[in-house]
């Protein structure tokens, strides 16, 4: 699903393969891609939940300017995925609302 | 009117016919709307909603864009977090180094 040649950028240039674990499941990416692409690539388009009325959210912007792509990554809560590079043995979790830091 | 449940403001979740109500019960600022609706709350602190909230003010009121204010975000205007913050140097001023 990632563009391998775009028609105006050229062809794509990917660096080392990395696994990311999403909610248990290991998924494959390339190191320093946006995790919500790495996601995307592997079929996730659903990211979070709404606090009110567990609506689903994924990508929408792009930019990190409007929070719907926030997953917990490595125990933080609030992670804008669009403009977060990935890293090799990330482990990112969904999350329903603001998380909170978890305690202790 | 089949546009009501319309998602405006996606952080706090508030829809169309939220804002026309507080509208109806006589608000007219976008920030007065944030405060009744939490409109503009969230945190994207209304990045993606004000406009569309002014929009609707100006369209229930009939007041022109020009005279309807932005809402006062709190700052940082991107999140920071509080580690970032305390390893700022200071760069101007007599104690900078």
């Amino acid at each position: 699903m990632r563009i391998k040649d775009h028609p105006i950028l050229g062809p794509s240039e990917w660096g080392k393969r990395i696994t990311l674990m999403i909610d248990g499941q290991p998924i494959e990416a390339f190191e320093g891609e946006p995790i919500a692409v790495a996601l995307m690539a592997a079929g996730r388009r659903v990211l979070r939940y709404t606090k009110k009325r567990h609506e689903p959210r994924g990508i929408f912007c792009a930019l990190g300017r409007c929070i719907d792509c926030m997953m917990v990554v490595d125990g933080k809560p609030n992670v804008r995925t669009c403009i977060t590079s990935a890293e090799d043995g990330m482990i990112i979790e969904t999350q329903t609302g603001d998380e909170q830091w978890e305690k202790g | 009117m089949e546009k009501d449940n319309l998602t405006i403001c996606r952080c706090e979740e508030v829809t169309q016919a939220e804002i026309k109500e507080a509208i109806k019960l006589g608000l007219t600022t976008i920030n007065e709307v944030k405060r009744f609706t939490r409109a503009g709350m969230g945190l994207c602190q209304g990045k993606i909603c004000w406009r569309l909230v002014m929009s609707l003010l100006s369209q229930e009121t009939g007041r022109p864009p020009s005279e309807l204010m932005p809402p006062t975000s709190r700052p940082p205007t991107r999140p920071v977090s509080l580690e970032i913050l305390s390893r700022t140097k200071r760069t101007t001023g007599s104690n900078c180094g």
